[in-house]
């Protein structure tokens, strides 16, 4: 997690618990300096709870059989950077390089985060549900993003987890050479993490930019090799 | 191996002229107070005589007494009854127990096999396993890693063992095997990891190889004979599978085997239906991609296909054909015919001449099915026995990387290879079905061995402007191609129907609840609460001249996955949320066995 204690602090709770959400919002939450979280964001979320009367509480976000471990709690505050420092490679990471999503007043997502949402679709979502939110079995991957560090879950990814136990038959495979994962992890990842914190409400991003041209090139270098 | 000698034997001399039925199989199978094959019988009718329990008592059913399996992920198939055993199995690690129905469900032995859970991870859609079957004193389990073990039914001792496939190429076994006659029919599932399917037959004497039918591929590897194996009438011809794939892709191309086999003893075919075509990026794969999407009607002694029929051809949905193909005999146009009745994932309900593969009736067994307006019924036309694909839904002519919205059925297909039932009193099919609609988007992928191979993205969501529920459970007459009723449910129906004599239907819901209600009018009779969502089969049987009914709980399968946190909302627009309805608000992980009796010792006959 040292990596990523960054300068802004999201309180976790409030983002995931809709209920709380609403009242939360006034006592303006606890941010570092530099933190621009878009209030147009919080917004969609905020609709998003209101239009979905059952995410109530932190509750109907967690599928049934998720690990615990995975569910961000309040209090249980992870320190995102998730500030857009810079680009490279046509995607967008925070000062310390970790990737992060960019998401414009009007909703518009960057790319890498649109090409998150369609290859978490291809590669991720047969166990792990639909938009990150888990499956009876597999862990709601929007909040694990959230309570483990980049690095962790590049790591994940990358080598796969396995946990075999009298209570627990769970095997999620390597991607490490799988191109079609690994050439795009970055994207995956700032895909969550919009979606876990509640920058980009569930299913398909309406707006995208369009694809960089450095995007392209890296793309078909990292597919090609 | 001494059994095995004498096993051999007895193959041997059943191989000769004497063309029956599995005697074991068949002669178990007509008791009825047994449930001695997952489908009920060959025909896959799922229907039992059984009429204790009946629309005028079922209201007092109660739970008899119950076991839990010990794993906790999604419970398909349903156990089995021979004599005074019952054969519970469980999915991955593929454990199996015999409880003795005469001292209170004890275990008599129980078999746990060792896996690699390396299996786990390329199981596209949780760990599940449709059951157990019965052949000559055996218990047949289908294992993950693509293992055929056979057990002696009294001891639980291994007598063979058979690998058909290879898991680190993504091949899984999670289908029921079919004994017949001295041959043991297994499939291979894998549809998403770029496998390529074929039926295996196994000799049960000693699960070696009998012979081997791919999907796809050279006439000689499917087992086609190009001017004899015919396709609505016409012989597919050489080459038909190659011709229809560009370059290679064929060898990667799916057509895999996860659904229910059916047998007709008198014709000596058997039938079953091929999954998807991969990846699911139709642009990656011009042509109709034969014979996936395909029923299939093969010899049973050679494995030689008698006829196809190919129900999606060039798929752009995901709308896997494996579903079970439903055997009976009904009048139609003033004659008798031998009828196959299948319920697609497509939406299509179609009944077929099982003899011949004519087909007879294809119409849309959900009214919100929009991808096709019809299939073809004009014998001349160019285009007999295809879709009437709309534009606006077809993926491929949109094009990759276009999102082409509103697509019903969605890619759980109107039904899944959750079982259907016939009863012969009623003449009518009950069918436990989706009534969910996505958006799509292909895209292009590169294949690795043991990977996902999808190629899409989408989105699912229920049915607008309908009821508001992803699920019916449905009457169905096959000879006027017409739902009779409709009953709407807030999930999907992912569990096998059970029709009884007692003019009774069962089914589980995925909340948890079973089920039962009037075979003639729908009418709700009975339902009780069980510990996890149901998407296991119901079955019933007789102990001590009292019947039970029973069912695995456990939720899971495509349907865990899909509906665990709920769908969006498609009228919600832009900001919804997936608050709808998310099946972790009504039930959790479960592996239990409930079993059903009315109250008192059972009535006189």
């Amino acid at each position: 997690m040292k990596r990523l204690t960054g300068i802004a602090a999201l309180t976790l709770g409030l983002m995931m618990t809709g209920g709380a959400f609403a009242q939360s919002a006034e006592t303006a939450p606890v941010r570092g300096a530099g933190a621009t979280i878009d209030p147009e964001q919080n917004q969609v979320e905020m609709q998003s709870n209101a239009a979905g009367a059952a995410v109530a509480t932190g509750a109907g976000e967690v599928a049934p059989g998720q690990t615990t471990g995975t569910t961000p709690h309040e209090g249980d505050v992870a320190k995102m950077d998730l500030v857009p420092d810079h680009m490279e490679n046509g995607r967008w990471y925070n000062a310390e390089g970790v990737p992060v999503p960019k998401i414009e007043e009007d909703g518009t997502v960057d790319w890498a985060t649109f090409s998150g949402f369609r290859r978490y679709n291809s590669e991720c979502h047969q166990c792990h549900g639909p938009d990150g939110e888990g499956s009876s079995y597999a862990p709601a991957l929007k909040n694990s993003v959230l309570v483990m560090d980049y690095w962790d879950y590049q790591q994940v990814v990358a080598s796969g987890r396995t946990v075999v136990n009298a209570a627990a038959n769970q095997v999620m495979p390597a991607f490490g050479t799988n191109k079609n994962a690994w050439c795009y992890v970055d994207d995956i990842y700032v895909y969550l993490v919009a979606h876990g914190s509640g920058m980009i409400p569930r299913g398909r991003p309406a707006k995208r930019a369009d694809k960089p041209e450095e995007y392209t090139a890296f793309e078909t270098t990292c597919m090609e090799s | 191996m001494k059994y095995v000698a004498s096993g051999a034997m007895a193959a041997l001399l059943l191989s000769g002229a004497v063309a029956y039925a599995n005697d074991s199989v068949t002669a178990e199978m007509a008791k009825p107070e047994q449930w001695a094959i997952q489908t009920g019988d060959y025909a896959n009718t799922r229907y039992s005589t059984l009429d204790q329990i009946n629309k005028d008592n079922v209201g007092d059913l109660r739970v008899a007494w119950t076991f839990s399996t010990g794993v906790l992920r999604g419970h398909e198939g349903s156990p089995l009854v021979i004599g005074d055993i019952m054969y519970v199995h469980t999915p991955f690690p593929n454990n199996v127990f015999a409880l003795d129905l005469n001292d209170n469900g004890k275990i008599i032995w129980r078999y746990e096999p060792q896996q690699d859970p390396e299996v786990i991870a390329v199981m596209c859609c949780d760990t599940v396993n449709r059951g157990l079957s019965y052949a000559d004193g055996m218990i047949i389990l289908p294992q993950a890693d693509t293992t055929v073990v056979a057990l002696d039914a009294q001891t639980g001792e291994v007598k063979w063992s058979t690998k058909i496939g290879d898991p680190a190429v993504g091949e899984t076994l999670t289908m029921a095997t079919m004994p017949v006659k001295d041959k043991l029919m297994v499939g291979i599932s894998g549809g998403e990891y770029g496998v390529r399917g074929r039926v295996t037959a196994l000799n049960l004497a000693d699960g070696s190889e009998a012979w081997k039918a791919w999907s796809t591929g050279p006439d000689d590897e499917m087992l086609v004979d190009p001017e004899k194996t015919t396709h609505l009438g016409k012989p597919i011809g050489a080459d038909s599978s190659l011709n229809s794939w560009e370059g290679d892709q064929w060898k990667i191309g799916g057509g895999t085997l996860w659904g229910w086999f059916s047998y007709d003893p008198d014709l000596n075919l058997f039938y079953y239906g091929t999954g998807n075509p991969s990846t699911w990026n139709p642009s990656q794969r011009p042509g109709d991609n034969r014979w996936s999407m395909t029923i299939m009607a093969r010899d049973v002694d050679t494995g030689v296909a008698k006829w196809f029929y190919q129900k999606t051809p060039h798929d752009e949905w995901d709308y896997d054909g494996v579903n079970e193909n439903i055997l009976v005999d009904k009048e139609f146009n003033g004659e008798m015919r031998k009828l196959l009745v299948n319920f697609d994932r497509n939406g299509f309900a179609y009944t077929m001449d099982r003899e011949t593969g004519e087909l007879l009736v294809a119409e849309k067994f959900d009214p919100a099915v929009n991808w096709a307006t019809h299939v073809d019924m004009d014998p001349n036309s160019e285009t007999y026995g295809r879709p009437q694909v709309v534009p606006e839904y077809s993926t491929a002519q949109n094009g990759e990387d276009e999102n082409t919205t509103g697509i019903c059925p969605a890619a759980l297909g109107t039904k899944d290879m959750q079982p259907a039932s016939y009863s012969p009193k009623t003449g009518l099919f009950y069918v436990p079905t989706n009534h969910v609609c996505m958006d799509y988007e292909p895209f292009r992928v590169a294949y690795t061995a043991g990977q996902p191979y999808v190629g899409a993205t989408l989105s699912m969501y229920p049915a607008p402007n309908s009821h508001g529920g992803m699920g019916n459970f449905i009457a169905w007459d096959a000879v006027a191609g017409e739902i009779k009723w409709s009953l709407p449910e807030q999930f999907s129906v992912w569990s096998g129907a059970l029709a009884t004599a007692g003019d009774v239907v069962f089914y589980g819901t995925l909340e948890g609840f079973l089920k039962a209600i009037d075979s003639e009018t729908g009418e709700e009779l009975y339902k009780f609460k069980t510990p996890s969502g149901i998407i296991g089969n119901v079955m019933t049987y007789v102990h001590d001249g009292k019947q039970y009914i029973g069912v695995l709980s456990g939720i899971g399968g495509w349907a865990g996955i899909g509906l665990a946190a709920g769908l969006t909302n498609p009228n919600e627009g832009l900001g919804a949320v997936g608050g709808y309805a998310a099946l972790s608000d009504y039930t959790e992980l479960g592996g239990q066995l409930t079993v059903f009796e009315l109250p008192g010792a059972p009535a006189a006959n």
